[in-house]
């Protein structure tokens, strides 16, 4: 197929003449431009907006799940008086699964977005540092909300946002661990190994290993439930 | 004699109700009034001052500012900003001319040297030189009945220094755009020509005064074509966008001034802006009336040089919203507009005066 030289006449090409005129002197009048003005304004976010990560150690039940569902290993757990999470952001992908499966709320999101880091060493964020939000030089004055009705329009107010967001801890339904098949168990006793607050104890009866759990001491964090290489192991609700 | 010159300046003076208390004061100290009457005599204030070099410093930091604010807006972005803040960078322009002049000028080895560093101060003349005619009511340099002619011929000087000046670069894209330069000056230069011709016969004289005098009705309204023509000429002849061809940014790196960097970039730079404001000054003597507008009493003979002033200003601000719409023409393109339509619709425009004047009275 030939492609033909498009030919326009007169009439059309001053109307397009006029078009792009009309467009520019009304976006000259009154642009449509979605700049913010960044280190003085600043986008209101939303509040689940996946920002950095700050950690509760009361909350925590170190159940291990934050560095197990991390896609990007970035989550080691560190031992202090038990086990905690510690974040490697030069890996983070701030996908937030950890914050979505950590049963406590101990991890919580923030709004802060713009962090700075001397070096890669010091992108590894541990356990003390994520309790405290990062030191922030805040130059924003206006906070610039974007509202899509029809058309996206900015709205500006003259208000400092907090990047600090209040989660409210989730009611949470308590769990213990219960052996649900003990036919299966092997007595390897790996669920005792692996269980953070001793709460399982070994015993022997009848020329057999027998596991004791302690519901008192369980926390219901379902390590050993993990562990169990016979699924003999699982997590039960607390009655009362 | 020194005498004799300071009664000459004293006799021709700016009169100004506002400060005529501070020059008063001034005169009685003896070294000083001769200064204060060199400034205020007539000619020599029509060339430093207003609508001379005093006029074209305002245009260029106002206009440098405004065009790169207005194509940002246009194009959704803010444009610069960082530079005194509370005035959203409005003194850009002014920190650009402070670092032009502290740069250092690298003059390279293949070019021509007292030529290039010469040319770039040379083309303040062409530049100056129409400014000589152009009147702004009582303050005038030179009176003339062929001001307007002088003007335009005056106005076809300024793309010979560019030219010098890219050959004095000696580089290719300097070449290149020098060669565009002058391909541009044959495009533009005779429709503009003829629709000048076209006004200066529809008023029957070259005199701006005449001229002023005649425009009861503006002349973009008698004549709309020669309008057209002079407006798309003095697009043409100053690079605005959509005939951007000589400087090309994007394609040869701002043409034949791609070699000069620190002062002198920053004064050829500016031609374009000043061709820009001369042919504006004309445009408002011919089209807009000139310098007519209600009397301020308190400025005095300043009032008609403001009103001629804040004219063309306005229609430099206006002109600077074609950089944001229009891409820009091929070399061939902008040629062929100007031996074709453009030279057509002056013709036509030419007929237009000639109608008016011979059947119409």
């Amino acid at each position: 197929m030939k492609v033909e030289k498009v030919e326009f006449d007169a009439l059309s090409r001053i109307i397009g003449h006029l078009n792009a005129i009309s467009v520019g002197v009304k976006q000259a009048i009154k642009p449509e431009r979605i700049t913010t003005e960044y280190p003085r304004e600043r986008r209101k976010l939303p509040d689940n907006f996946r920002g950095l990560i700050l950690f509760e150690k009361d909350r925590c039940i170190s159940c291990f799940r934050c560095a197990f569902i991390c896609p990007a290993n970035a989550i080691q757990m560190e031992l202090y008086d038990n086990y905690y999470p510690s974040i490697d952001y030069s890996k983070c992908i701030f996908c937030h699964f950890c914050v979505d499966s950590c049963p406590t709320t101990a991890l919580k999101q923030t709004k802060i977005h713009d962090v700075a880091f001397k070096d890669l060493d010091e992108m590894v964020v541990h356990t003390d540092e994520m309790a405290t939000p990062p030191e922030l030089l805040r130059e924003d004055k206006i906070t610039v909300e974007y509202k899509i009705n029809g058309k996206l329009v900015l709205e500006r107010k003259r208000e400092v946002e907090d990047l600090i967001v209040d989660v409210i801890p989730v009611k949470r339904i308590e769990y213990h661990s219960a052996c649900v098949n003990p036919q299966n168990c092997l007595g390897d006793a790996l669920c005792a190994l692996i269980c953070p607050t001793n709460a399982i104890t070994v015993v022997e009866e009848e020329g057999r290993r027998i596991m004791k759990i302690d519901t008192a001491k369980c926390t219901g964090c379902g390590l050993c439930v993990r562990e169990c290489p016979t699924k003999t192991l699982g997590l039960v609700r607390r009655e009362g | 004699m020194l005498d004799a010159i300071f009664e000459m300046f004293k006799g021709n003076m700016v009169n100004i109700p506002l400060i005529q208390p501070i020059v008063n004061a001034l005169m009685k100290i003896p070294i000083v009034n001769y200064i204060v009457a060199l400034i205020l005599w007539k000619p020599f204030f029509a060339i430093a001052i207003l609508p001379g070099l005093g006029g074209i410093l305002i245009v260029l930091l106002l206009m440098v500012y405004w065009e790169r604010k207005l194509t940002a807006r246009v194009q959704w972005r803010v444009g610069p900003l960082e530079v005194c803040r509370p005035l959203r960078g409005l003194i850009q322009p002014l920190a650009d001319g402070l670092r032009y002049f502290f740069q250092e000028v690298i003059v390279h080895v293949e070019a021509h040297r007292p030529y290039y560093v010469q040319l770039p101060i040379l083309t303040f003349i062409p530049v100056l030189l129409p400014i000589l005619f152009i009147p702004a009511g009582e303050i005038v340099a030179v009176r003339s009945q062929y001001a307007i002619q002088i003007i335009v011929a005056l106005i076809a000087l300024i793309p010979i220094t560019i030219i010098a000046i890219g050959w004095a670069s000696n580089n290719r894209f300097a070449y290149i755009g020098t060669v565009r330069e002058a391909m541009m000056y044959f495009a533009y230069e005779i429709p503009f020509v003829i629709a000048v011709l076209a006004m200066i016969l529809m008023y029957g004289s070259g005199d701006p005064y005449v001229i002023v005098e005649k425009q009861t009705v503006p002349g973009i309204v008698m004549n709309p074509i020669a309008f057209l023509v002079f407006f798309i000429a003095t697009l043409m002849a100053t690079s605005r966008l959509p005939f951007e061809i000589p400087e090309a940014d994007q394609e040869i790196a701002f043409g034949p001034f791609v070699e000069y960097s620190g002062i002198l970039f920053g004064i050829v730079m500016t031609l374009a802006y000043e061709k820009m404001y001369i042919m504006c000054l004309l445009m408002t003597i011919l089209f807009f009336g000139g310098w007519s507008g209600f009397a301020i009493p308190l400025l005095g003979d300043l009032t008609p040089a403001i009103w001629l002033f804040v004219k063309a200003v306005v229609i430099m601000l206006i002109m600077a919203l074609s950089r944001s719409i229009y891409p820009r023409f091929r070399l061939d393109q902008a040629l062929r507009l100007g031996w074709t339509s453009m030279l057509g619709i002056s013709l036509f425009s030419l007929a237009i005066a000639v109608v008016k004047v011979w059947w119409l009275g």
